[in-house]
């Protein structure tokens, strides 16, 4: 107030001086040069104090110009044109200069305001890249709040349970969130709010977090430009939560595969500390056994430890989800001829197989799938009578591979419960076998994305049926 | 009688390849160690390696190039791991075969005749194994005594499998052979081609007893006794 007051003052005295200085000197000037000096004023007051100063100094200095120096001298009469006119171009270039003046200082507050607004934005930026990623969001928004007042992070969640915030608030955030635009304070939706809300990405990528401002402290009205401002660096704070989210990711990346590389050297080991004593003993007895039949028995039971070895080890790939199978075309025809001949099974029992010679190939895992086939083969051994079947053909996109006993069968209701042993091998005391042996199936048929069911043979005997995807044929 | 160098830090499981290979006539030379396993290749005339790829003092592996570099003596290896993928890398850096532990006496035995037979057989005129008979000069397949039209690639393949006499092949290196180099990652092109090839040379084309499939690794020829 004072400021503009005395620029009004000095408007006046300048063009005093000005006058008094023509006044005295006007045979020594003449009018036209007298009449240059009075833009003088105009110009002095105009660019500090705006059009206000400048227009007085304008129309002062043409009443002094007309009084004190037009003839007739000393009286606010004009005589001749000419005089007329030169009052008139000398108010009208007043008035110009000064409201070029003033625009010109606009101007000049507009690019001091933007420098200012650079600075921040580079300063923000500086303090958003040094120290850590995780903690950079924060870092930021305690920085803009010692500048533009209270400042918050919000995520995804909003304003919703923050007892700093009024109903309205939570309004505008929750459509900040939803919208992408800016709301509350100083912008045009729900402007009552006590607080500006300014999302931290562009329109496209709404509903993933919001700076919230408080109203100025001094009670004023945020403007537009202001605003514009602190959406830039809203934008520079989602990006660090950007950056912060992908560090995570990340880290949590890294720490799973470190722990996955454990996990499968500390297999590896643990199934190279079974097989080598394994060896051992299945390799004495079998040496033995040709003699002695209690050896003979000895080495019947080492076998199936071996097989449960693999199946712990099995479990353990499957609980720890270190399995990765690795999908390729296989012909089943390969796939059960080499777990046929792997396969521990008593003399007594036939194994025959019917597999058309025009089957298509399937997709699995071959090293899974030979296990899966062993563990059925070995319970079909286990229950088996006298004969177990194996066969294929085709239905729809699969092919179906059924491997049948004509042992006692297992009852309906026990046929799902018999997949989920491994849920319930804990305390189970099961005579024969653990159990595990066909929850390694449905799980390595799982992985595999091959569905296993349980049926009952014609003749009563237990029937297992492997859904297994047909290979597109090959080109 | 055949010198066998058996290189294994186990001393159980070495006294056990020792009975085992005696049944054969053999002589197992044992060594725990890379170092002592290339130091008695050096002083002796040896016949055939049986490697553990578990070694305290080197990468299995990588012993096999070492061993390839001074000697052409067949190699087997003998693995407690289960690692399909390191199987295939040995084979191809020239392991002529290999046994899983807990292994099978006679099946090591079997494989280690198959790796002997090919030491002591150049590029014959004629091939046999079991029951399949080939004469390379006329381009011709006998199977049981009956003659079998094949194919340039299926021909390509049994020749192949002939030749290696019950060793495993694995996929790239049939692939490689018959079909050249751009295309070993095909491993289609040789199950389709095995099929037709059972077809034609096995009595139960269902239940092959001559061309044995190793899963994920490749093929072999039963072995015969």
């Amino acid at each position: 107030m004072e400021s503009r007051l005395s620029s009004y003052v000095m408007a006046a005295l300048t063009v005093g001086l000005v006058a008094l200085i023509t006044a005295v000197a006007l045979p020594l000037l003449g009018l036209a040069s007298s009449a240059l000096l009075f833009l003088l004023p105009v110009l002095l007051a105009s660019v500090p104090g705006g059009i206000g100063p400048g227009l007085l100094a304008a129309v002062a200095g043409g009443i002094a110009y007309n009084f004190l120096l037009l003839p007739p001298r000393f009286s606010l009469a004009i005589h001749g044109f000419d005089h007329v006119i030169s009052l008139i171009v000398l108010v009208t270039v007043a008035l110009v200069t000064s409201s070029l003046a003033m625009r010109l200082k606009l101007r000049e507050q507009e690019a001091l305001d933007q420098v200012a607004d650079s600075r921040e934005a580079a300063q923000l930026s500086a303090i958003l890249a040094e120290g850590d990623i995780a903690g950079a969001p924060e870092r930021g928004v305690a920085w803009l709040a010692q500048l533009h007042g209270h400042a918050r992070l919000l995520h995804e969640g909003g304003t919703e349970g923050d007892a700093a915030f009024t109903s309205l608030d939570h309004s505008a955030a929750a459509w900040a969130l939803h919208n992408g635009d800016m709301t509350g304070h100083g912008t045009s939706i729900m402007p009552a709010a006590e607080w500006s809300f300014i999302p931290l990405s562009l329109r496209n990528w709404a509903n993933r977090g919001l700076l919230a401002i408080a109203r100025p402290e001094g009670g004023g009205i945020r403007s537009e430009s202001q605003l514009a401002h602190l959406r830039s660096l809203a934008l520079l704070v989602g990006q660090a939560c950007d950056r912060a989210e992908l560090e995570q990711q990340r880290q949590a990346r890294e720490t799973m595969e470190h722990g996955d590389r454990l996990r499968r050297a500390l297999l590896a080991s643990l199934a190279h500390d079974f097989r080598t004593p394994l060896t051992v003993i299945t390799g004495q007895l079998a040496t033995l056994s040709a003699k002695s039949p209690e050896a003979r028995e000895a080495l019947t039971a080492a076998h199936r430890l071996n097989r449960t070895i693999e199946d712990l080890l099995g479990a353990a790939k499957l609980e720890h989800g270190a399995l990765a199978p690795s999908l390729e075309s296989l012909d089943l025809v390969d796939v059960v001829a080499s777990a046929c001949d792997a396969a521990a099974r008593p003399a007594t029992i036939q194994l025959d197989r019917t597999i058309p010679a025009d089957l298509p190939f399937v997709i699995a895992d071959p090293v899974l799938l030979h296990h899966i086939l062993l563990n059925l083969l070995d319970n079909a051994a286990r229950h088996a009578k006298a004969r177990i079947h194996i066969s294929a053909q085709v239905q729809a996109q699969e092919v179906l591979l059924a491997i049948t006993d004509d042992g006692p069968g297992i009852p309906e209701d026990e046929r799902e419960r018999l997949f989920d042993q491994f849920a319930r091998a804990e305390g189970s005391d099961r005579t024969q076998g653990s159990g595990l042996g066909l929850s390694i199936v449905k799980g390595f048929a799982e992985a595999m994305g091959i569905a296993g069911t349980i049926t009952a043979a014609p003749d009563g005997g237990a029937c297992f049926t492997l859904g297994i995807p047909q290979a597109l044929p090959s080109a | 009688m055949s010198n066998i160098l058996t290189i294994d830090d186990e001393p159980a499981i070495q006294r056990l390849l020792s009975a085992i290979l005696q049944r054969d006539g053999h002589n197992a030379i044992p060594a725990s160690t890379a170092r002592e396993a290339l130091s008695k290749l050096r002083q002796s005339s040896i016949d055939a390696i049986l490697l553990d790829l578990g070694l305290p003092d080197r990468d299995g592996i990588e012993l096999i190039g070492a061993i390839r570099a001074i000697s052409p003596a067949p190699i087997i290896v003998v693995t407690a791991r289960s690692d399909i993928q390191e199987k295939v890398a040995a084979l191809d850096l020239g392991a002529d075969d290999y046994v899983t532990k807990p292994f099978d006496g006679d099946e090591l035995l079997a494989r280690l005749r198959s790796a002997l037979r090919r030491t002591g057989k150049p590029t014959d005129e004629s091939l046999q194994h079991g029951p399949i008979r080939i004469d390379r000069a006329r381009h011709s397949v006998s199977v049981r005594g009956t003659p079998v039209s094949l194919t340039p690639k299926e021909f390509a393949i049994l020749e192949m499998l002939t030749q290696a006499g019950g060793r495993v092949l694995t996929h790239a290196a049939l692939l490689e052979h018959v079909w050249g180099k751009a295309h070993l990652g095909d491993v289609d092109y040789l199950r389709v081609a095995i099929r037709a090839l059972r077809l034609k040379i096995e009595e139960d084309p269902a239940a092959p007893r001559l061309i044995r499939n190793e899963p994920a690794i490749g093929y072999r020829l039963a072995d015969q006794a």
